[in-house]
């Protein structure tokens, strides 16, 4: 079925379910989802795999209720609305707080995401050809696992609903990791890796990844610092500055800041699987989220698998602050959620939707999402004026391990690298570094924020969340970040 | 057996790629999921997909491509094309240094004994219903507000290779009922989870049964907040799940072993590596799991023995870790497989469980759980869902989230004692396509010395 055809079909379908009493519904058309995944594992290609996923996501508001239906036979097109109507007729039969868009927001558009060269049109032997050099640079004695990453994504996505909307949307993502793996002297496999990333700025077509300063040029020094790792001795545990460099920096920022300002989360949606949220509605506005330094926003970054142009409702993605000088001024939105939250809230604290409505296919249905979260770049100085500001304290990078509560209060995270600093300086590397915290008390101990030369974007493109289960890419730029007193492997008690 | 219309499609397609001298692989995917979200004691959302996926993977000597396609098979066209996509990546690829495997039916297999009609075509008014008696009755006890999921749906799974004409195929229907009580103002949170292979298999009245069984101790008792130390500690089925699935992933999967990444690096089969008590299994003929009795490069499955008496039996290779490192392959080119805990010799009950502990903490869920360090086998996870203190061998308080941070030899090398009634616990992700997955363990497992290195001052 030809892109024209499905849109004259939908069209038709949507104004059947405006007939039939719904308050509002939606279609996703995936004209094209294409993927291509390459893995090199010591330089053997252990993934070669394209995939093609072509279909429609419908979605129905009936009486307060979501019914969604998904269906690859676009000849079965009406029969999908038909299903996703009895579905919100049936979810109708144990109401709740209504759901609800609010106020129509009729808007027409599209969004190309920025590329000069689109990966799908790089031949396969060039990409091979490009992995495997890097993968040649990656050999040397100490190492005894390589591993090289690339995946591509194109989606063309078409999007309506009974408003008037229509937004066609071309979302191109790059990511790439590569990783070294060697034994330490006491045969724990240590591990220094690293994800693509950007300054926020450029295009993220094959452009972006043969850029020497974004990953190829990065190997040398991995290789080099985990020789340092492995002839390193454990991070003795204690309280101490902690110094988290964007590389592991948006992990905390991901796992404590984004996910805990999830509006669905935060209205007990999620609870029953991914959990729930320490931040209730009537705390948006006043909560100390964290120091005067902490300045958070789901920004708009330009390159960034964050930026998306319109999300899964069709409205324009905007950019706007989650956390200001310390305190939470919003959250991570839908259209749906808003009036729920201010009820819940008892006035109104949320007032246009964040923007954060996202699906990670056809056969999703979209939910909050985090999209570019991003700290905002302080007046700390470059990492090196952070680390002479130090008296006793470490530098961590790139997560290895990372458990979190289920309400985002307290976590725990390992990370490959961590260099002590004494007195100003960077004085040896230790290995097995952890440490763990709760999390208003870790962000309120935030004293110094790197400036714009220590800023980066770090893509995350596996973050899960939702039932049914969906995988969604994102970005979080985040400068260096110095934390005081943070219990640096277990406590004392725990050593037992 | 797969639906005519699209098993003479695919098998026109092996034939013709055969006759065309190409070794293909052909692994065909059908799911009809549906699901309910409860949130804020609603329905808040009804789901259907129904969805077909293709995964064809073409193999020239060392060299292997692969295409997937999630869409209606419809020609033969389409699948000459889907082959063909294989075929470009294939003569594109690298060849591998060494032999990779190509999939061989050992066994035709056609079993749909797994398949409940009702339990597929479940429906959400159904379901609504069931869930609607279950929030009624116990909403107006209390300031509680329930959220959940129940997935129900029907799996097929058919596979191809032009090695012969065998075929095997599996159809399979499974449902995971999920509901969480959490009272609103003390912000603790009871759970219910149900594995389902056929329809009728629960009622209302018993989930009711199950939260008002949780509800006095939590009702009457502040959090209790425990010591960062090591305790005694009564696990519960999920937790079990979890403690298993961690084991086997740093310690006995063959790749990691091969590279020393494993706990198990420095020991060799015969060596005593956990508790006496500890017989791990992957057993597609246990009651306990949804047993796939093949997997996709044509291996039938049986049972498989990784860990006997706390002996080192066997290690799993999927067909890429054996290519690599001169294995034969386990048949583990699937999901998790079919893993069990073998029971113990405990009464069966939970209330056996906390009479035997004495005094201990019941960790029935462990959240977010992940492992800093596998070569030493190391995990950390909080505790979530139903915990609670037990003094004198009777439940006396909900606790506060505690974090345990231990390793799997050490968990498994402290048991106490471990029911002899075993449960499923199904452990089935919804990401990318349905696979119905469950583990069967002990009904509650009893610990010594388990590490707790962090409390919470709130559920």
């Amino acid at each position: 079925m030809t892109t024209e055809k499905a849109a004259t079909a939908v069209r038709e379908q949507l104004e059947r379910m405006r007939s039939a009493g719904c308050s509002f519904a939606d279609a996703r058309f995936y004209d094209e989802d294409a993927s291509q995944r390459v893995v090199l594992y010591d330089g053997n290609l252990e993934s070669n795999n394209r995939g093609l996923e072509r279909g429609i996501g419908v979605r129905v508001l009936f009486q307060g209720a979501w019914g969604f239906a998904a269906t690859a036979d676009l000849g079965a097109i009406p029969a999908c609305f038909d299903r996703a109507l009895a579905n919100a007729r049936a979810a109708a039969g144990l109401p709740g707080f209504p759901r609800d868009m609010g106020p129509a927001q009729p808007a027409k558009g599209e969004y190309r995401a920025p590329v000069v060269k689109d990966p799908f049109d790089v031949p396969l032997a060039e990409k091979l050809a490009f992995l495997t050099a890097i993968d040649a640079r990656l050999k040397d004695e100490t190492v005894k696992q390589r591993i090289i990453h690339a995946r591509f994504q194109r989606r063309r996505i078409h999007y309506w609903n009974t408003e008037g909307t229509e937004v066609s949307r071309l979302v191109l993502n790059t990511f790439a990791t590569m990783m070294v793996m060697a034994p330490d002297k006491d045969g724990r496999t240590q591990r220094r890796s690293l994800e693509l990333f950007s300054d926020g700025s450029g295009t993220r077509g094959w452009e972006w990844l043969i850029a020497p300063e974004r990953f190829a040029g990065h190997a040398e020094r991995l290789k080099r610092e985990l020789s340092e790792i492995i002839a390193a001795d454990p991070m003795p545990p204690g309280r101490r500055d902690l110094i988290i460099l964007p590389g592991q920096g948006f992990l905390q920022v991901h796992e404590t800041i984004g996910h805990a300002l999830e509006l669905d989360r935060i209205l007990g949606y999620e609870l029953s699987f991914a959990g729930g949220s320490h931040v209730r509605p009537e705390m948006i506005g006043t909560l100390r989220y964290g120091s005067d330094l902490l300045n958070c926003r789901a920004g708009v970054t330009p390159n960034s698998p964050g930026t998306f142009g319109f999300d899964d409702e069709g409205t324009p993605q905007r950019d706007y602050y989650l956390i200001k000088q310390g305190i939470l001024v919003n959250v991570l939105s839908s259209r749906t959620d808003l009036g729920e939250a201010n009820a819940k809230a008892g006035r109104t604290v949320v007032t246009e939707s964040g923007t954060a409505a996202r699906a990670c296919s056809f056969y999703r249905t979209p939910i909050d999402r985090m999209t570019n979260i991003n700290i905002e770049p302080g007046d700390g100085g470059t990492l090196d004026d952070i680390t002479a500001a130090t008296e006793n304290g470490i530098i961590v990078d790139v997560p290895v391990s990372w458990s979190i509560g289920s309400n985002r209060e307290h976590f725990h995270f390992g990370t490959e690298i961590a260099w002590e600093v004494k007195d100003g300086r960077r004085t040896r590397v230790f290995k097995n570094p952890t440490y763990q915290g709760h999390t208003l008390e870790f962000w309120r101990s935030l004293d110094k924020v790197g400036d714009k030369s220590t800023w980066l974007l770090q893509s995350v493109p596996n973050c899960g969340k939702g039932e049914p289960n969906q995988v969604m890419e994102l970005g979080h730029g985040i400068p260096v970040m110095r934390f005081h007193d943070v219990q640096c492997g277990e406590s004392e008690a725990a050593q037992k | 057996m797969l639906e005519q219309r699209i098993r003479e499609l695919l098998c026109s397609a092996r034939d013709e790629s055969r006759k065309a001298g190409m070794n293909v692989e052909l692994s065909l995917h059908r799911e009809q999921s549906n699901l309910i979200r409860l949130g804020n004691s609603a329905v808040a959302l009804a789901t259907h997909e129904g969805l077909t996926r293709l995964d064809v993977s073409v193999q020239d000597g060392r060299k292997v491509g692969s295409f997937s396609l999630t869409a209606d098979i419809v020609s033969a066209e389409q699948l000459r094309e889907a082959v063909g996509h294989a075929a470009e990546n294939c003569k594109a690829a690298l060849p591998k240094d060494y032999d990779p495997i190509f999939g061989v039916i050992e066994e035709a297999v056609d079993d749909s004994t797994g398949f409940d009609p009702k339990l597929e075509s479940l429906s959400a008014v159904d379901k609504t219903a069931l869930c609607a008696k279950v929030v009624g009755e116990l909403k107006p006890r209390g300031h509680y507000d329930f959220s959940g999921s129940w997935s129900t749906g029907s799996t097929e799974m058919y596979y191809l290779t032009t090695a012969n004409d065998l075929e095997a195929y599996r159809r399979l229907t499974d449902g995971r009922f999920v509901m969480v009580l959490k009272e609103q103002d003390k912000k603790w949170e009871l759970q219910v989870e149900l594995t389902q292979k056929a329809a009728g298999t629960f009622t209302a009245a018993e989930v009711i049964a199950r939260f008002a069984a949780l509800l006095p101790v939590y009702e009457q008792n502040d959090g209790y907040a425990t010591t960062p130390d090591r305790q005694r500690v009564l696990f519960g089925p999920q937790a079990i799940a979890q403690l298993v699935s961690l084991a086997l992933w740093g310690g006995f999967f063959g790749r990691a072993w091969e590279e020393k990444r494993s706990w198990t690096a420095q020991n060799k089969f015969g060596d005593k590596v956990l508790g006496d008590a500890i017989t791990i299994v992957d057993d597609p003929d246990s009651p306990d799991v949804f047993g796939m009795p093949f997997d996709f490069i044509g291996k039938r499955r049986r049972p498989f023995t990784v860990v006997e008496k706390g002996i080192f039996k066997g290690l799993i290779y999927d067909s890429a870790s054996a290519a690599r490192y001169g294995k034969k392959p386990t048949g583990h080119d699937i999901g998790t497989g079919d893993f069990t805990l073998a029971p113990g010799d405990g009464a069966p009950g939970l209330e056996a469980g906390r009479k035997l502990a004495g005094d201990a903490l019941y960790i029935p869920h462990l959240h977010y759980i992940h492992m800093p360090d596998p070569t030493k086998g190391m995990f950390t996870g909080s505790s979530r869902f139903n915990a609670m203190r037990i003094k004198g061998g009777e439940f006396v308080a909900p606790i506060f989230s505690s974090r345990v941070t231990d390793t799997s030899p050490s968990v498994f090398g402290n048991v106490v004692g471990m029911s002899s009634r075993t449960v499923s616990h199904n452990e089935s992700a919804t990401y990318g396509r349905r696979t119905p997955e469950a583990i069967g363990v002990p009904e509650w497992l009893l610990c010594d010395n388990v590490r707790i290195s962090d409390v919470a001052d709130s559920f």
